[in-house]
């Protein structure tokens, strides 16, 4: 028997039993949902034409929450180095392709460290392919869009069996990936990454047959990640949960509608996150979500060709926002004062009970009212 | 046109490393280079190269001091272009903002001395932007911002019916003697409705659906490794793309490696219609910079279940559901795309100031005009050959 066939048969063997929450498992105090979105413009969210296209933020989550309208990326506007840099509470400069592992501890190491909580109770969920697992060793990260693309590309390119982008070849596609090859997908993922306990497997499974079989046809890899997302939460209810959006990432190849539709996605979905939360009881009154955008994107008429790109030293590119919704936030309430990403490393930090150090960032005050 | 300088060995050495690939590049590819690059090219090198000594030093020393800071690996004066990992080196170094600010600077202070010897600045300049029919122009105003900067032309039919005799009017006109024959008129399209002008470069997506194909297939192909995404893009920059493109656009060597270019340098030009349109438009402004330009938007399908994944692909190949128009999505995209395309004419120096710039709807009887003080135009609703002699007399 291989290490391969035990870990099916594990899986298998577990795959009824897998209860709510690990046995055995401490339960956080302190639960912390981070979502982070792609590059999204201020003239596409957060201003009076903007707001059209996220509705859920402005209607429905601002009037509850603790929002942070300047959130200012002093770092490099890519989506590694930024995560990387908002996780650890110092502005990074590491490869972009996700190649290299951060140069200072993350958040998740930090609570890994300090609380002694396992692998099971920190999670990243992702939609960007950049992301890969180096973003915080010992963390499960998955790479769920990635997954997808991998198993349409291997139906569209002959590589497998399979022949046609139908839902359930697609499925069986994902499942195979799953079982057999789940550490090669994505950008260089290292071997050590990934699954940290074969249970969770057989929940990622159960979260793809949903989505491939769901009533409503999704096909956008955002509520795919949406979807695991929430369902490590609902059976896992991990102490740190960080979840990526970039269906509106689009932008690079330039349709501008579609990118729209990335933004209306990610609202839609920010909104049904904090909606689930609030229907959970073993999370409603435990659970800080935090959603921001990783920054804007470059201004129209910029020589790098304006919202297809995120690389201009403009505000339109650098200025970001920050909400922050739950028991963190205490009172609603907007404040204007600039801050800059990495001070919410510290201050998510300091919620959750953990001691990041000293950091470059400031505890924000208004974080634990 | 300008002849082939010798390579300024001296001149490069004393340039910070970052301008040594960039300029070595441009003299290796300087047959392929289009007129104005060389004259501005020229320009440039001869106004460095009379700089004095100290001027000199003055104005490259902010930028040598924070490339000193910046940690490049081992970059000197004769290396050669730079690929995907060294750009993310720079790109990534915590002095990049200060570096591209920097050379932002010292360009713009280049371009103030050289850019009337450079260009043909007086010439007027003709950019046309059309929306296609089929699109639902009820939905939203068009061009609301540059409206308020342009003025109305009402036409006795909607555009699209005029559309071909314009082209060819703008087209077959004859042009000032100093202009070369890539200078005069470019059409960038989405359908292949000009594709048949005769001496002038015509860029069709539609045409060129087997070069896309074959990028795509070997893009595809890339190993998740930077080493390989190098790799394969120097393959493609090598291989012999005259096969697979229209026989006028393989004929002119300048034009066919500024396909290749345009193609491989992402902004969407492989993946959707109206994104090749806008950059290649953009492209040919910047570095072609003709004295007339049209571009010709089109209606992209829509992105299918699944499929819609994977951008580089195609996506019919597997997926069974049958193709459909996405005929508002398609008027989002290219309404913004067409202001990109006037806002990129805005940033090369021959054109502000100089450029009639009409923007139109196949299927409105109107057209917007902008930047034309000097244009005398109608007030009563305009015929084709009148508008066609508008533009002409502009450029004339």
């Amino acid at each position: 028997m291989t290490r391969r066939d035990l870990s099916r048969m594990l899986a298998a063997v577990l795959a009824g039993r897998l209860p709510r929450a690990l046995p055995g498992a401490a339960m956080p105090a302190r639960r912390m949902v981070l979502i982070t979105l792609g590059g999204i413009r201020r003239q596409e969210s957060w201003s009076p034409a903007g707001l059209r296209y996220i509705p859920h933020l402005y209607h429905d989550l601002l009037p509850q929450s603790l929002f942070y309208p300047y959130a200012h990326n002093e770092g490099v506007t890519s989506h590694f180095n930024t995560i990387s840099s908002i996780l650890t509470g110092v502005w990074q400069h590491v490869d972009d392709w996700g190649s290299e592992k951060p140069a200072n501890p993350t958040l998740f190491q930090h609570l890994q460290t300090q609380t002694h909580c396992g692998p099971q109770q920190t999670w990243v969920v992702t939609s960007n392919k950049q992301l890969t697992a180096n973003i915080s060793p010992g963390v499960n990260v998955i790479l769920s869009k990635q997954l997808m693309v991998e198993a349409v590309e291997r139906i569209i390119n002959g590589q497998s069996q399979r022949s046609r982008l139908e839902r359930q070849q697609i499925l069986d596609e994902m499942t195979a990936l799953l079982q057999t090859d789940y550490e090669r997908i994505g950008w260089g993922v290292p071997s050590e990454s990934a699954f940290r306990d074969p249970a969770v497997k057989q929940t990622l499974l159960a979260a793809l047959a949903s989505f491939i079989h769901g009533p409503d046809a999704p096909a956008s890899g955002d509520d795919l990640t949406f979807l695991i997302a929430r369902e490590v939460l609902s059976r896992l209810a991990p102490a740190l949960l960080m979840v990526n959006f970039s269906d509106m990432e689009v932008a690079h190849s330039g349709s501008y509608s579609l990118h729209l539709g990335g933004i209306g996605r990610s609202d839609r979905l920010c909104h049904s996150m904090w909606q689930f939360i609030q229907s959970s009881p073993a999370l409603r009154d435990k659970t800080t979500l935090v959603i921001l955008n990783e920054f804007g994107r470059d201004p129209d008429g910029s020589s790098t060709n304006g919202f297809f790109n995120h690389r201009t030293d403009t505000e339109s590119c650098r200025m970001a926002w920050a909400m922050v919704l739950g028991p963190a936030a205490g009172a609603p309430k907007v404040v204007e004062r600039e801050i800059r990403q990495i001070d919410l490393t510290p201050s998510m930090a300091a919620w959750m009970g953990v001691d990041c150090g000293r950091l470059p960032g400031v505890i924000l005050p208004e974080f634990h009212a | 046109m300008p002849e082939q300088p010798p390579l300024p060995v001296d001149l490069i050495r004393r340039l910070p490393a970052t301008f040594g690939p960039a300029l070595r590049d441009q003299f290796a590819q300087w047959n392929l280079l289009f007129s104005a690059e060389r004259r501005q090219l020229q320009a440039q090198l001869d106004w460095l190269s009379r700089l004095p000594r100290e001027e000199f030093d003055r104005l490259f020393a902010p930028l040598a001091a924070i490339e000193s800071r910046m940690a490049l690996p081992g970059w000197n004066s004769n290396a050669a272009t730079l690929g995907v990992r060294d750009t993310g080196i720079l790109a990534r170094s915590p002095a990049y903002p200060q570096w591209r600010a920097e050379v932002e600077r010292v360009f713009t202070r280049i371009d103030e001395a050289t850019a009337p010897s450079a260009g043909l600045q007086g010439l007027r300049r003709l950019v046309v932007c059309v929306l296609p029919s089929g699109i639902p122009l009820q939905d939203q105003p068009l061009w609301p911002d540059l409206a308020r900067e342009g003025a109305w032309l009402p036409l006795e039919r909607p555009f699209g019916g005029m559309l071909p005799s314009f082209g060819a009017a703008i087209a077959t006109r004859t042009a000032a003697p100093e202009l070369d024959r890539d200078e005069r008129t470019w059409v960038i399209e989405c359908d292949s409705r000009f594709s048949a002008l005769p001496g002038v470069p015509v860029l069709s997506w539609a045409e060129l659906d087997a070069l896309r194909r074959e990028f795509l297939r070997r893009l595809n192909a890339v190993q998740r490794d930077l080493r390989s995404v190098d790799q394969t893009g120097e393959e493609l920059r090598r291989a012999d793309i005259g096969r697979l493109t229209p026989p006028a656009v393989a004929a002119n060597a300048r034009v066919r490696e500024f396909l290749r270019g345009v193609l491989l340098s992402g902004n969407g030009s492989l993946v959707f219609p109206n994104s090749f349109v806008e950059w290649g438009a953009s492209e040919a402004l910047r570095r072609a910079q003709p004295q007339a330009l049209i571009a010709c938007f089109g209606i992209r399908e829509k992105l299918k279940p699944f499929s819609s994944l994977v951008l580089f692909e195609d996506q019919n190949r597997a997926n069974p559901v049958a193709d459909q128009e996405d005929a508002t999505g398609s008027l989002v995209d290219a309404l913004l795309l067409s202001r990109y395309v006037y806002l990129a004419a805005q940033r090369v120096a021959c054109y502000p100031g100089h450029t009639l710039t009409l923007l139109a709807a196949c299927d409105s009887n109107r057209v917007l005009a902008l930047g034309a003080p000097g244009a005398d135009l109608p007030h009563a609703p305009a015929a084709a050959e009148d508008l066609a002699g508008l533009a002409l007399r502009w450029l004339d």
